[in-house]
């Protein structure tokens, strides 16, 4: 009976929301804007040296991303000698494949991507949620049916995570940041091995 | 317009644009860059790359040192802003990436032979093969330019044309890679020095 009340709560607990499980304080605050800055400066060319791990494999290049106009990034990732690996375009709600090299050119490997850097790119998502954590707030959204969690200091966000029946399945991290511009940024991908590593050059 | 200013837009043009060689112009500079080829065993030069992306302010420019040593083994070592060398040696491509080793087995992919010869190739700029190129040759000022035009279907994917400018000695001084979309990679060679001493370590791994 006991073992049965243990796995009751277990189960319970397994079931949780991600807020529940982090014991995240629900606040209320009057207006839930925030906005991601990091690529929203069109006059900047965002450049960064990146280091890849996928299936314990290790690959390099430049990754490159542009705000073209309002509501319109471009994302490319060539190899230290300038080929292109792959160039795509978030426009409003669409996503756009300009270029992928043919070996890439797999359904599931692009929309991992597509969710991964629409992520990075998305400046205004709609937040219905906001929480205290410490001395951090974190605002809640959905993007692809899936909840993220920006974590904020004063207003700027240091990480992002993608849950999943209310776990961490993507966990994103910026660092060295300014208003523009964050210099170190890292995807990490829980369920998979895949870790995306940028460094702004 | 007054007439000076369309006289100014004309002697500009006339002094930037390139003049198609004739054809013994043509094959007076193949017979130069090949015999230059052959003498050349060991080239150490610094270059800077500039990566054109239409839609960005600015290129992205990098740059580094080459080494090359006959037959076939190439380093390409990127400096600023970031540390990244590539060695193509016996069949492999060797990386280290900010000190993350890496290597491929090129023998075993057709792209990446294929690249690598270009690579010696284009370096020594010895590329006047007719059945993989259409070839234009061009006089700009004191330099030549010649336009390799792929005709492998494979190749034409990733590249749409490389331009190899050579200065009057017969030395490659640019090599520029244009993407079927236009952008392009551009890379200039300066302080070549030829046929120094170059030991198999600069080479190693």
């Amino acid at each position: 009976m006991r073992y049965l009340l243990i796995s009751f709560c277990f189960s319970i607990l397994g079931c949780a929301s991600y807020p529940d499980k982090n014991n995240f304080v629900k606040r209320e605050v009057p207006d839930l804007v925030l906005k991601n800055t990091y690529f929203s400066d069109k006059e900047q060319d965002y450049v960064y040296k990146a280091n890849i791990d996928v299936f314990n494999k290790h690959f390099g290049g430049i990754f490159i991303v542009k705000k073209i106009t309002d509501n319109n990034h471009r994302v490319v990732f060539t190899t230290e000698m300038g080929n292109k690996i792959f160039d795509f375009s978030f426009i409003d709600e669409n996503f756009k494949v300009n270029y992928i090299l043919e070996d890439l050119n797999k359904k599931i490997l692009i929309n991992i991507l597509k969710k991964d850097f629409k992520v990075l790119t998305e400046e205004s998502p709609v937040f219905f949620n906001a929480y205290s954590f410490d001395k951090d707030t974190v605002f809640e959204t959905e993007m692809y049916n899936k909840k993220h969690y920006y974590y904020t200091i004063n207003n700027q966000i240091y990480k992002i995570i993608r849950s999943g029946k209310g776990k961490e399945k993507v966990v994103f991290t910026f660092k060295d940041t300014s208003s523009f511009m964050a210099d170190v940024i890292k995807i990490e991908h829980k369920n998979l091995k895949f870790t995306i590593n940028l460094k702004s050059i | 317009m007054p007439k000076i200013v369309y006289f100014i837009i004309f002697i500009a043009t006339a002094l930037s644009a390139q003049t198609k060689m004739s054809i013994a112009e043509a094959n007076a500079l193949k017979a130069k860059v090949k015999t230059h080829a052959i003498e050349t065993k060991t080239i150490s030069s610094d270059f800077t790359q500039y990566k054109h992306l239409d839609f960005l302010s600015s290129d992205i420019v990098t740059t580094g040192k080459l080494a090359f040593k006959t037959p076939n083994m190439v380093k390409w070592e990127y400096v600023k802003p970031f540390q990244y060398s590539v060695v193509f040696k016996n069949e492999r491509l060797y990386i280290n990436d900010e000190g993350n080793k890496s290597n491929i087995d090129i023998g075993a992919s057709e792209q990446f032979k294929k690249l690598n010869d270009l690579i010696v190739s284009s370096v020594k700029g010895d590329m006047f093969d007719e059945s993989e190129f259409v070839i234009n040759y061009y006089k700009k000022q004191t330099n030549s330019e010649v336009h390799f035009i792929p005709k492998n279907k494979k190749l034409e994917k990733y590249i749409k044309a490389f331009y190899i400018t050579f200065n009057p000695k017969g030395d490659v001084v640019e090599v520029k890679m244009i993407e079927p979309s236009n952008d392009y990679t551009k890379i200039v060679f300066s302080n070549k020095i030829l046929n120094s001493s170059l030991p198999d370590e600069v080479f190693a791994h």
